[in-house]
């Protein structure tokens, strides 16, 4: 199975590398716009110092982690993401009648490479944040080691996401709209501390759209906020979970699924 | 009035996404949540200077919200790019009407519905959050309409420049890409431009895009500044000089081409 995706996977890089110089400016361009993002943030605290305790390097803790779990999902599952045109165009029957899951063939037809960008941009906030917070004397092996393990986490977390509104999508036959409310909304909510946040929104957030358990929740013990020692555990025990039940529901839908017939 | 027609038109075939954009609008209020949010952490115990306390942040947040949908975002490139690629454009270019025209009417019906589905719903929704603003003087409801629609005119010819663009270059992704980093960075959208630091916040009141978010949002507040109605007018009489002569030299590249 792994060796038949890996396989599947270089061709699609080695297809997409006959136009390097696209790479390069794309994921160039992509990483840049969300550093602005960045940018604009620390231009808030610089001048009010901190929002509800947390100064700019531990949210940029938050948000370094946030940015590179969703472009590692970005940049594994486009057509996950986009994965509207499959039902609309009945693009999907043609990969039903193959002997591999369809799951396995969706993600490797495709990668979008671009999302490098945005990898590269959350990992250089962590690396600010982290030299920002040794500077001013706390101990950060801890946090170090537990990035790549809130990274991977977190890009199942939106992995997750994305397919269980592929999953819905079955039923609906439409999916961008719902995206914008269950992948960027909640992007762009978790780079900053979800504590900050209405009440049905936490809830929401620790619950169907399970992001605070990537990087706010383990953050909590970690950088001494008052969480539990068994914080971070959570972190890939409740990606784990949204893998499973998202892996459930799609495959409930895709039994469900009926063809245009075009 | 053919122009009128366009809007219209335009309009009603907008009127067909209505229940999509429900789902949208909650998703876009959650955007506005998340910054009023933010600042009201950032600002809650802290003295502040001018203007801006937790429930004036509020209100520009949720007022920006409601304005982007008219302002900022419009179709890529106008979809300038699209007729570009289809060959489409020729045939648009030999109508009766002006290019440039024709295109912002077309625009400018499809913002016409959002400001009824969007801007108000999440204006709204939003209102809920924050609590409802009512500006003290009758008078500031007209200067905001004008303002709003100044913004939206110098936001349409900036991405009409961006889908024109099409015409010598193959693609337009990074153009619209850079323009909406700028409108979102320089605008105003998550930071009144009066707070940023050093350089940038002395820059940006003058450039087109705080004319696109900040000016409008600012002066329904009756906070804006004097100047800030005479910069977006400059900027749409500037922009409106730069857009036809460009339209102009594109017409000549497709004669030029053959149509």
């Amino acid at each position: 199975m792994f060796a038949l995706y890996r396989k599947l996977i270089a061709a699609s890089i080695r297809s997409q590398m006959q136009y390097k110089i696209n790479f390069v400016t794309s994921a160039a361009t992509t990483g840049m716009i969300m550093v602005l993002d960045f940018i604009i943030l620390s231009a808030i605290l610089y001048r009010f110092h901190d929002v509800v305790g947390w100064n700019i390097y531990e949210v940029g803790m938050l948000y370094g982690i946030s940015s590179a779990s969703v472009s590692l999902y970005r940049l594994f599952a486009p057509e996950i993401n986009d994965f509207e045109k499959y039902i609309v165009q009945g693009e999907l029957d043609q990969l039903l009648i193959r002997p591999v899951s369809p799951l396995l063939l969706l993600l490797t037809r495709n990668l979008d490479l671009s999302r490098v960008g945005g990898l590269v941009q959350g990992v250089s906030v962590l690396v600010i944040s982290l030299s920002g917070l040794a500077a001013e004397g706390q101990s950060i092996m801890g946090l170090v080691l537990f990035s790549p393990v809130a990274i991977l986490s977190g890009g199942v977390i939106y992995f997750s996401i994305g397919l269980a509104t592929a999953g819905v999508a079955f039923w609906t036959h439409q999916m961008k709209d719902m995206l914008t409310f269950t992948i960027y909304a909640p992007a762009n909510a978790s780079n900053y501390p979800i504590g900050l946040y209405p009440n049905w929104l936490k809830w929401l957030f620790f619950s169907a759209i399970p992001i605070a358990y990537m990087n706010y929740l383990p953050m909590l013990t970690l950088l001494g906020k008052g969480g539990e020692w068994f914080y971070p555990i959570l972190t890939p025990v409740a990606a784990a979970s949204a893998f499973y039940f998202a892996r459930m529901l799609w495959n409930v839908g895709i039994r469900h699924y009926h063809s245009t017939g075009s | 009035m053919v122009y009128w027609r366009i809007i219209r038109k335009s309009y009603r075939r907008n009127l067909q996404y209505r229940l999509s954009h429900v789902v949208n609008n909650v998703a876009s209020s959650i955007f506005g949540l998340v910054f009023i949010a933010i600042w009201t952490g950032v600002l809650s115990g802290k003295q502040v200077y001018g203007p801006y306390d937790v429930k004036t942040m509020g209100y520009y947040i949720a007022i920006c919200q409601s304005v982007l949908w008219m302002t900022t975002f419009l179709s890529p490139g106008l979809n300038v790019q699209i007729a570009v690629r289809s060959g489409a454009v020729s045939l648009d270019m030999i109508k009766p009407v002006h290019y440039l025209w024709y295109m912002l009417s077309q625009e400018f019906g499809r913002l016409l519905y959002n400001a009824c589905y969007r801007s108000v719903p999440i204006g709204l929704l939003l209102g809920l959050a924050v609590g409802f603003f009512f500006p003290s003087h009758l008078f500031t409801y007209f200067w905001f309409i004008l303002s709003l629609l100044l913004g939206t005119y110098v936001g349409m010819l900036l991405f009409y420049l961006a889908g024109i663009s099409s015409f010598w270059t193959t693609e337009i992704r990074w153009v619209h890409l850079i323009l909406l980093s700028l409108i979102f960075g320089l605008g105003g959208q998550m930071i009144p431009i009066d707070l940023m630091p050093g350089m940038i916040g002395k820059v940006a009141p003058y450039l087109p895009f705080s004319a696109m978010i900040y000016y409008p949002v600012m002066t329904l507040l009756e906070l804006a500044p004097p100047y800030g109605m005479l910069v977006q007018a400059g900027w749409a009489l500037a922009l409106t000089v730069v857009a036809l002569l460009v339209t102009n030299m594109a017409r000549r590249k497709l004669e030029i081409q053959g149509g």
